[in-house]
């Protein structure tokens, strides 16, 4: 018991035991960690009790700052805010050259009050004579409702407030309100999207820009060309009328600045009248839809090929026989039964020969470029409208060589002009942007293959409009390069394609001695006509349309066609191309001889020098 | 009155009564009729379904405090263990036979009434913790294989209401039974280094422990603007009626935020914002005022308090009380993550109006017997 006295430190009855005079060692001790331990004890019901102090303070501050932060002082100055708050308008968004594309206009929106109508019948009958499209019975309905607030009408114009406001009713009030107008109306409809009744950004730049545009006084600038989207949407709705297609996309970029001149998505909307946008009529095909390319992706085949040192273009691949893989045929479209160089796979837009340059490539290096060139990633636009690409989850030799020709990949039309961008500009893959860049920003760029491929690249797509699918792109003076893209649709259900639904495409990049302008045209399930003997291939429906857009847009950008001359590619130059066997009644004698002599080579060739299925030229 | 002293061990019933600090009795009755007023309020000017229910049950709870304040401290002591073994039993049925209500399982359903065991447990945790180092040494607290006993006491009922899942509650338990550990005297090295262990285990608890709508919820606390219509429409409808209350309020039933539905839970968890859209930064400050005055005088029976158990006791039921409100009023107002915790004394609800009472029943027995001697081995008597 004696002991428990001594150790506890709080026990009242150790204090007057008066057993201090025993000087002990221990006992010492014991008075010291007494003393101790009472003042820590204390100390720390002291701090407590600081805290306690510290947090009332805390939430005491909080109750006065909430409470009174809008303390109303008197109503003559909460007017004035309120009338400030109103007058911030919705910023304008312009084009390029600063003409108005969608801009806010103040209006008045009636409301009534419903129980301070005193007489309903003369109310609706004079409402109805100063606005005619009010629905008589339907505003008899509103006005007799049980409520305190209906909207009757949200966009009045001033004369119209002033005759409302004649009319001498009580119950009805205005409301200052603003109304977004589109002067182009649909032309730019997907790029800008649209507001709702409301004010509030829904799809495209208003949308993605809601918050800026709210706040900001000074005009959005876009990097569009009013006049180039229109005659882009032109070309692209006579095509699609022409060819009865159900869809169209149009995109025209700056490949040096990754700047949006044009971008046009058919069926489009008039974002004035918004119940136009349902459907699929709302629906971006530039960035949202994504669809099998096709062809255009041989371009991506041959730069990564040529870019990694692998092939070399002057290499042969055996395009004789369609390639059996499993239960699938790769075979072409305009079979040209022999090996093809790499300027002859382009130009004749080879599968099989694509195809094999992909397995020359490798599955990792294919996924590494496309990755690099942006096609495996969604792109990156100030548009909410962003459609994600599909590729395959395993990534298969099969799924190497059909993606080398544009199939079992979707990509959307933006993509694609991207990557192309970045093949023909020198090798830098931008960033697209829609709004205007300053003369000295450009955008980042990332390198994705070498200059010297670019330049390949280059010459490569003039010959498919000098010589081969994209002879309808031809601008004389421009010197327009370009790949063809023909793919069939994939069938429902995922299940395997159909042959007569098809994506026809032609993406040109000019002038190809030093690239400024890209031009993409899409049909969605084009029909062939009379004139194109029946076909609806994109040489036939797409090529044209790109040629038409670029023969009017030089005009608009001010560019000069070149007096230069090309010099003629003769045989011996690795892009010659010799002329096709199969139309002998074009062939002149001296290409018919050459042409022998070439399978005779061949024949020599394919003797001696085989080399794990590919053929290598000795020159 | 307050702090007379009065050196008698043992009281007489009459004595003891005559003894109680009716002034604190007085204060929590006032505050408890706030809470009448405002269910009247929430109820639209109805005294039905919620005001008439609360008074009852304080009544109730008026005479279970008096009887826990009459009680023998020695009692306490002695069957702390044994009434922490009874309510850990009943977090344990809960988490097996519990009813559901809102994805959670928190409730017994006795028939007549609910009961939320884990409300009572806020108490209890603090009973069983000062019965546990009431006639701990400096020595004893200094070392760490003395502080295993303690912490499984803690770490158990916090685990199984985290459960439930409860995570306010699991929260506010920790964090008073830390405190009665800080108060015990631990060394604070023991406190820095759980800190650092408690900032790096953020991470796995994020990934592996908290559901989706306590991330949320930790989320929107961080940016209520996520989510204006969903999980951060709480916070925001609350910041409203606040503001719109200004300085003396919207006056009595005239809230609109309340009345017209903006503000959810509002007899509950948000009653403080509708007794701020009412009654106005004044009403909002009486309340305050009311709170610390009781904190007030927990803290000075606390501190007048001539044994241990009783100090810790009291600080620690004081200490449950602040969070309890703190904890509310912080969250209404946007400064802390909305975790449902009651306004203790205001809001509705019965088991957190009991749990309350007994600890205002248990200070006051504490003030009654303040100048009483527990020495060690008081408690197995």
């Amino acid at each position: 018991m004696k002991f428990a006295q001594i150790i506890h430190p709080y026990s009242p009855v150790a204090k007057g035991t008066g057993q201090h005079g025993v000087v002990l060692p221990n006992r010492l001790k014991f008075d010291g960690a007494r003393k101790q331990a009472l003042e820590t004890s204390r100390n720390r019901l002291l701090v407590t009790g600081a805290l306690f102090v510290l947090a009332f303070m805390i939430i005491g501050g909080r109750v006065i700052q909430l409470s009174l932060n809008n303390v109303r002082v008197d109503i003559a100055s909460n007017k004035l805010v309120h009338v400030d708050k109103i007058l911030k308008v919705r910023a304008d968004i312009t084009d390029r050259n600063g003409i108005l594309i969608a801009t806010s206009l103040p209006t008045a929106a009636l409301y009534a009050n419903p129980q301070q109508i005193l007489d309903l019948d003369e109310a609706v009958g004079k409402l109805t004579s100063v606005l005619p499209g009010l629905n008589p019975s339907k505003l008899y309905q509103l006005l007799s409702k049980n409520q305190k607030f209906v909207w009757l009408h949200r966009n009045l114009t001033p004369k119209l407030q002033f005759a409302v406001n004649a009319l001498g009713i009580p119950g009805l009030n205005f409301q200052q309100a603003e109304r977004r107008v589109y002067p182009h109306g649909s032309l730019v409809s997907h790029v800008v999207g649209m507001t709702d009744i409301d004010g509030k950004g829904l799809s495209g730049l208003e949308g993605y820009f809601d918050n800026q545009l709210r706040d900001r006084r000074q005009p959005l600038r876009l990097s569009l060309d009013v006049r180039i989207q229109a005659l882009v949407r032109f070309e692209l709705e006579n095509a699609m009328e022409k060819f009865t297609a159900i869809g169209a996309v149009g995109i025209v970029l700056d490949v040096n600045t990754g700047e949006v001149i044009s971008m046009v998505s058919l069926p489009d909307f008039n974002p004035n009248k918004p119940i136009t946008a349902a459907g699929v009529a709302g629906f971006n095909r530039a960035t949202k839809g994504v669809y099998e390319m096709g062809s255009t992706f041989k371009l991506f085949t041959s730069a990564m090929a040529l870019d990694t040192g692998r092939v070399r273009l002057a290499d042969r691949f055996d395009a004789r026989k369609p390639i059996k893989i499993s239960r699938f045929t790769i075979s072409d479209y305009h079979a040209k039964n022999k090996w093809l160089t790499v300027p002859e796979v382009i130009v004749h837009s080879s599968n099989i020969g694509a195809a094999k340059i992909a397995l020359e490539v490798g599955t990792n290096t294919q996924k590494r470029y496309l990755k690099r060139l942006g096609l495996l990633s969604p792109a990156r636009i100030e548009l909410i409208e962003v459609g994600a690409p599909l590729s395959p989850d395993l990534w298969r030799k099969i799924n190497t060589m059909t993606i080398s020709y544009g199939h079992g990949i979707a990509v959307s039309p933006l993509q694609l002009s991207l990557g192309v961008g970045a093949l023909v500009n020198g090798g830098v893959l931008l960033k697209a942007t829609l709004l205007k860049l300053g003369k000295e920003s450009k955008l980042g760029g990332i390198r994705v293959i070498k200059g010297k491929t670019s330049q390949v690249m280059r010459d490569l797509m003039r010959l498919v409009v000098r010589q081969g699918s994209g002879k309808r792109a031809e601008v004389p003076g421009y010197f327009v390069g370009g790949k063809t893209g023909t793919a069939n649709k994939p069938g429902k259900r995922r299940k395997g394609y159909q042959t007569r639904k098809i994506i026809s495409s032609f993406v040109a990049a000019f002038p190809t001695n030093a690239p400024k302008y890209l031009v993409l045209a899409l049909l969605d399930e084009p029909k062939g006509i009379k004139e194109t003997q029946g076909l609806s291939t994109a040489g036939w429906v797409a090529a044209p349309i790109v040629q038409k857009i670029i023969r009017q847009m030089v005009t608009i950008v001010g560019m000069e066609p070149s007096t230069k001359t090309e010099k003629k590619i003769v045989p011996g130059n690795v892009l010659f191309i010799p002329p096709s066997v199969r139309s002998p009644q074009k062939l002149t004698s001296a290409h018919r001889q050459l042409s022998d002599l070439e399978k005779k080579v061949d024949e020599l060739l394919f003797s001696t020098n085989k080399r794990r299925g590919r053929l290598v030229a000795t020159n | 009155m307050l702090f007379s002293q009065h050196r008698h061990p043992e009281l007489t019933l009459a004595e003891k009564i005559w003894q109680l600090n009716w002034s604190l009795v007085l204060l929590i009755t006032s505050t408890a009729s706030i809470g009448f007023v405002m269910l009247y309020s929430a109820a639209n000017g109805n005294i039905e379904p919620w005001a008439y229910q609360q008074m009852i049950r304080f009544a109730i709870g008026l005479v279970v405090m008096l009887l826990v304040a009459v009680s023998s401290i020695h009692f306490w002591l002695r069957y702390a263990y044994v009434v922490y073994l009874a309510c850990l039993g009943l977090l344990i049925v809960v988490e097996f036979f519990g009813a559901t209500g809102m994805g959670a399982k928190r409730w017994i359903d006795l028939g007549f009434m609910s009961l939320q065991p884990s409300e009572f447990m806020k108490v209890v945790i603090i009973l069983a913790l000062a019965r546990y180092f009431y006639a701990s040494r400096m020595e004893d607290v200094e070392r760490l294989s003395y502080l295993i006993f303690p912490v499984i006491l803690l770490v158990a009922p916090t685990t199984l209401i985290l459960l439930q899942p409860d995570l306010g509650t699991a929260i506010l338990l920790g964090a008073s039974g830390i405190a009665v550990f800080f108060l015990a005297a631990v060394r604070m090295w023991i406190f820095i280094t759980g800190a650092i262990a408690g900032i790096a285990s953020i991470v796995p608890i994020w990934n592996f422990v908290l559901l989706d709508y306590q991330k949320d919820r930790v989320l929107i606390y961080l940016r209520p603007e996520r989510d204006p219509l969903g999980a951060g429409y709480h916070v925001m409808q609350s910041k409203i009626a606040l503001g719109s209350g200004g300085l003396s309020g919207k006056g009595f039933l005239a809230g609109s935020q309340s009345h017209l539905s903006f503000l959810p839970e509002k007899h509950t968890d948000f009653i403080f914002t509708m007794l701020a859209e009412e009654f106005g930064l004044i009403g909002g400050l009486v309340l305050l005022s009311l709170y610390s005055l009781i904190m007030i005088y927990g803290f000075a029976i606390s501190l007048r308090c001539r044994h241990h158990f009783g100090r810790l006791l009291g600080m620690g039921i004081t200490m449950v009380f602040f969070l309890n409100f703190f904890v509310n009023i912080a969250m209404v107002m946007g400064l802390l993550p909305v975790v449902g915790m009651p306004l203790p004394l205001v809001s509705y609800g019965g088991t957190s109006l009991l749990t309350n009472m007994i600890g205002f029943g248990l200070i006051l027995c504490i003030f009654i017997n303040r100048d009483v001697t527990l020495r060690p081995g008081a408690a197995d008597r």
